[in-house]
């Protein structure tokens, strides 16, 4: 049996049950979902991620595409709140991108800035995020929101190594991360590495929602919704 | 020439021609190939379980997962391992783990290497088919996957270990299986890495092409088939069996 | 002249290595080499010189933590600033690059490197690993390059040690590299079907004429570079019995297999055993008997005083091969005993239609044998 976590989604545990009858995201394991530009995919993972804070499931957040105060405006218009989780420090957010914006906030126990030209101090910060959230609760969730931005603004196969560093580091840990990528980005090569270095592939098209791997079941599909409460699988 | 089992059912019997008898030919080195997430790792595991079970020894190279991580993939298809660890009948060289941080402790039969340090993995290749060989001179060899050693290295870099690396192992009178992404090098390299093969297998989700040209056979012998990844590992269908010769 | 602190490899070169040379250590893949570098950098500095370690292929970390294993203390070298790491393996692993100088781009190598040289007068830098450099760089350009860590290096009297891993590259490249240094050792591995034995040799020397000598090498951890030289070398075409003969002569069970087995996984253990029999101690190793394996079989016969040459007496194809190693060990003016292994087979010759098959001289035993039992084993030991 392969033990699952909560996804979040509306209707996605039900589509990934397997025979035994668990579903959702199997824990511990590696996920990349993908998809064209504005397909839900940041939804998707927002979405997870609060879930888990909400089931006492700390989370740790590169975040590469929307600042902090982006980042929590958006989770707050689909009425998920991340205040007290970055209050009670269960939200570790690495900070990539603020200090290119102005009104940069400052840091916190977990609260962090990085630099989304430096992956080098990227993963040294995921190094000592794992570190802190696994001393806490070793079911802990991570997501990167995007790999698309790493790739864009560092040599591809680095970020392609460090993604795997990120991975092991995550696994060996306990957590269970998710990556984001924005189809066709980058070259072919690059996005069938990424592929390959996962255990599950999510892919979303705006209409349908594709499980095109997951560990224990076949590949699925259904199509999906974006509502004021965030992704719904039909 | 003798073949051995492959653990996977329906594929020893789809392989089956009036040269051979079906399964894998013994000392042969073979690619896996395919997509993303077709089962290669599902299918190099399978044949290790069966070896081990058969009593054959194995030298199982990873450098996609730690080695904690490959027994429980394993454990999660009722292929338990452990035994043969402790007993030694497995040898496991962990490229990767060092990559998640902890200090790795080497044990008689599970020692760490580096996908960056091609001279390093090498050592500790040779010194792991010394050890499956004193045990019995035909052995498995696995080598899961290529993809890391590819992006550790320059592409030219990885054909040269692969070529000592299959060398080493052959010499030896091991059965290499050695697992690859397609589409994470350019088709130069993919064509000049298939040719280091004496058969490759194609997975693409659906299907199992199998091209097998072994030295001993003037003719190249094709199969195809469907499979299923079921809790049982792969299952090669075998209502959709083709012998194309 | 610095002493290496590799054994024996100082009487080989006449002493040591004078200051401000240039060394390459030339591996088969699958053969340990970094050992080398580390272990001369170690003795060096303790010596009270000061030097570094240019890495591409692992963080400066898991060298340290090598080097520990070793039983040398490089962490605190580095707090006394005698050893300095170049670390051109972090940046390109996405990890924090740790020493005084790291390499962001393949095009600083040449410069920071020359610029550690300058640091170090009189001192050693390790470079690990050239081979992996020569992936990433054109032919023609590392050539260059190390002549120009080479000048520095004899200009400000430091000694530059290059690990070099022999992959399959152009044989012309691998000669240009070896025409670019001082000194050349090879190292080089002993096969049969696996990997049973290390050996090095100094293939060349700028300021001696080097002895043609192999030594058998492994590794210990802790320990370093440990050598083996046999006295008794055993040998015979493949599957006479080498291995068991070795086995049933050898009275101490201290076996380097085993133990190296056992405490030491890193190293790659050997065919080897240790003799005591009637007042005659010798450590004796057992050689393959391919044939590419006869040149080699002739620079470590140099060390020793007497070789066994096992055959299967059942087995009449594979004569005129033993025949052929006797003679490849002829020059050597060592004696020799023909062991007829297997004389329990089915149609196994007896020594007299032996000796008169391979047409071989009366000075030359023959002791009837079968080693798996131990039968006639004294008697062959008896005849030295």
């Amino acid at each position: 049996m392969i033990p699952c976590i909560e996804s979040g989604i509306p209707g996605f545990d039900e589509l990934t049950r397997s025979n035994d009858g668990t579903g959702g995201i199997p824990e511990n394991t590696a996920t990349l979902i993908y998809g064209p530009a504005k397909t839900g995919k940041s939804i998707f993972t927002n979405q997870f991620t609060y879930k888990g804070l909400t089931n006492d499931e700390p989370c740790l957040y590169i975040t590469t595409d929307n600042g902090y105060k982006q980042f929590k405006n958006t989770m707050e218009e689909f009425n998920w709140p991340i205040e007290e989780y970055i209050d009670n420090n269960s939200l570790y957010l690495i900070d990539t991108i603020s200090d290119i914006s102005k009104g940069k906030p400052s840091q916190s126990e977990s609260f962090i800035q990085s630099y989304i030209n430096n992956p080098t101090d990227i993963m040294v910060k995921i190094g000592s995020g794992v570190h802190y959230i696994y001393k806490n609760n070793p079911r802990f969730r991570s997501v990167i929101d995007s790999a698309t931005t790493l790739l864009a603004y560092n040599e591809n196969m680095l970020i392609i190594r460090v993604l795997k560093a990120y991975l092991m580091r995550v696994n060996e840990a306990g957590g269970t991360p998710i990556i984001v990528y924005t189809q066709d980005t980058a070259d072919s090569i690059i996005e069938t590495m990424s592929k390959s270095m996962v255990d599950n592939i999510i892919r979303v098209d705006g209409e349908k929602l594709y499980i095109e791997a997951m560990k224990g079941i076949e590949r699925r599909s259904s199509p999906y919704q974006i509502t004021d409460n965030g992704i719904v699988i039909k | 020439m003798i073949n051995i089992q492959s653990g996977i059912p329906g594929f020893d019997q789809l392989t089956v021609s009036e040269l051979t008898e079906g399964g894998i030919p013994e000392k042969s080195t073979t690619l896996i190939y395919g997509p993303p997430k077709t089962g290669k790792s599902i299918f190099c595991n399978q044949f290790t379980y069966n070896g081990l079970s058969n009593q054959e020894p194995c030298l199982y190279v990873s450098t996609d997962q730690g080695y904690k991580q490959v027994q429980r993939d394993m454990t999660d298809f009722q292929w338990l391992i452990q035994n043969y660890i402790q007993n030694q009948t497995i040898y496991f060289i962990d490229g990767i783990s060092h990559l998640s941080g902890g200090k790795f402790e080497n044990k008689n039969n599970i020692v760490s290497s580096s996908v960056s340090n091609p001279a390093d993995l090498m050592v500790k290749v040779g010194i792991g088919t010394r050890n499956v060989y004193k045990t019995s001179n035909h052995f498995r060899s696995i080598l899961d996957s290529l993809n890391t050693l590819f992006a550790f290295n320059p592409d030219q870099m990885v054909i040269k270990i692969l070529k000592a690396y299959l060398r080493r192992i052959t010499e030896a009178g091991g059965t290499g299986l050695i697992a690859y992404t397609e589409g994470i090098t350019d088709p130069k390299t993919e064509n000049e890495l298939k040719s280091l093969f004496n058969n490759t297998i194609r997975l693409d989700g659906q299907h199992i092409h199998i091209k097998s040209d072994h030295p001993d056979f003037d003719e190249v012998q094709y199969f195809e088939s469907t499979y299923t990844i079921t809790d049982n590992g792969i299952v090669v269908n075998e209502n959709n069996f083709k012998n194309i010769n | 002249m610095k002493k290496t602190h590799i054994p024996k490899l100082d009487d080989f070169l006449g002493g040591g290595i004078p200051k401000g040379s240039s060394i390459l250590f030339c591996a088969v893949p699958g053969v340990e080499c970094e050992a080398f570098g580390y272990q001369i950098l170690n003795g060096i500095i303790e010596d009270g010189d000061k030097g570094f370690i240019f890495t591409n292929v692992t963080e400066p970390q898991n060298i340290i933590y090598e080097f520990s294993k070793y039983g040398w203390n490089l962490e605190q070298f580095l707090e006394e600033e005698k050893v300095f790491f170049v670390d051109g393996s972090s940046n390109f692993m996405g990890v924090p690059p740790m020493g005084k100088y790291s390499i962001d781009e393949l095009s600083q190598i040449e410069g920071v490197v020359l610029k550690a040289i300058d640091d170090i007068p009189d001192g050693i830098g390790v470079i690990n690993n050239l081979s992996t450099l020569l992936d990433y760089l054109e032919e023609n350009k590392i050539i260059e390059i190390i002549g120009k860590w080479n000048k520095r290096a004899r200009e400000k009297n430091t000694i530059l040690v290059y690990i070099f891993t022999k992959w399959d590259y152009d044989p012309k490249i691998i000669e240009n590299i070896k025409n670019s240094v001082d000194n050349v050792i090879s190292l080089t591995s002993i096969e049969e079907r696996v990997i049973i034995g290390q050996g090095f040799m100094v293939t060349s020397a700028s300021w001696t004429t080097p002895s043609k000598n192999m030594v058998l090498f492994f590794v210990l951890q802790p320990g370093g570079v440990k050598i083996y030289i046999p006295k008794i070398l055993v040998t015979g075409p493949y599957n006479a019995g080498k291995t068991s003969f070795v086995k049933s002569i050898s009275k101490k069970s201290v076996s380097v297999e085993r133990m190296a087995m056992e405490k030491f996984p890193t190293t790659i253990a050997m065919d080897i055993g240790h003799v005591d029999h009637n007042g005659f101690v010798a450590d004796i190793f057992g050689t393959p008997g391919q044939e590419r394996f006869d040149l080699m079989l002739d620079v470590l016969a140099k060390e020793s005083v007497g070789a066994f040459i096992l055959i299967d007496s059942s087995a009449p194809q594979t004569f005129a091969r033993a025949k052929e190693m006797i003679k490849k060990t002829q020059s050597e003016a060592i004696p020799k005993i023909i062991v007829a292994n297997k004389q329990d087979l089915p149609g196994a010759l007896s020594p007299e239609q032996i000796r008169k098959t391979m047409k071989l001289d009366k000075s030359i035993p023959i002791i009837p044998t079968v080693v798996n039992e131990n039968i006639g084993v004294e008697k062959a030991l008896d005849a030295f």
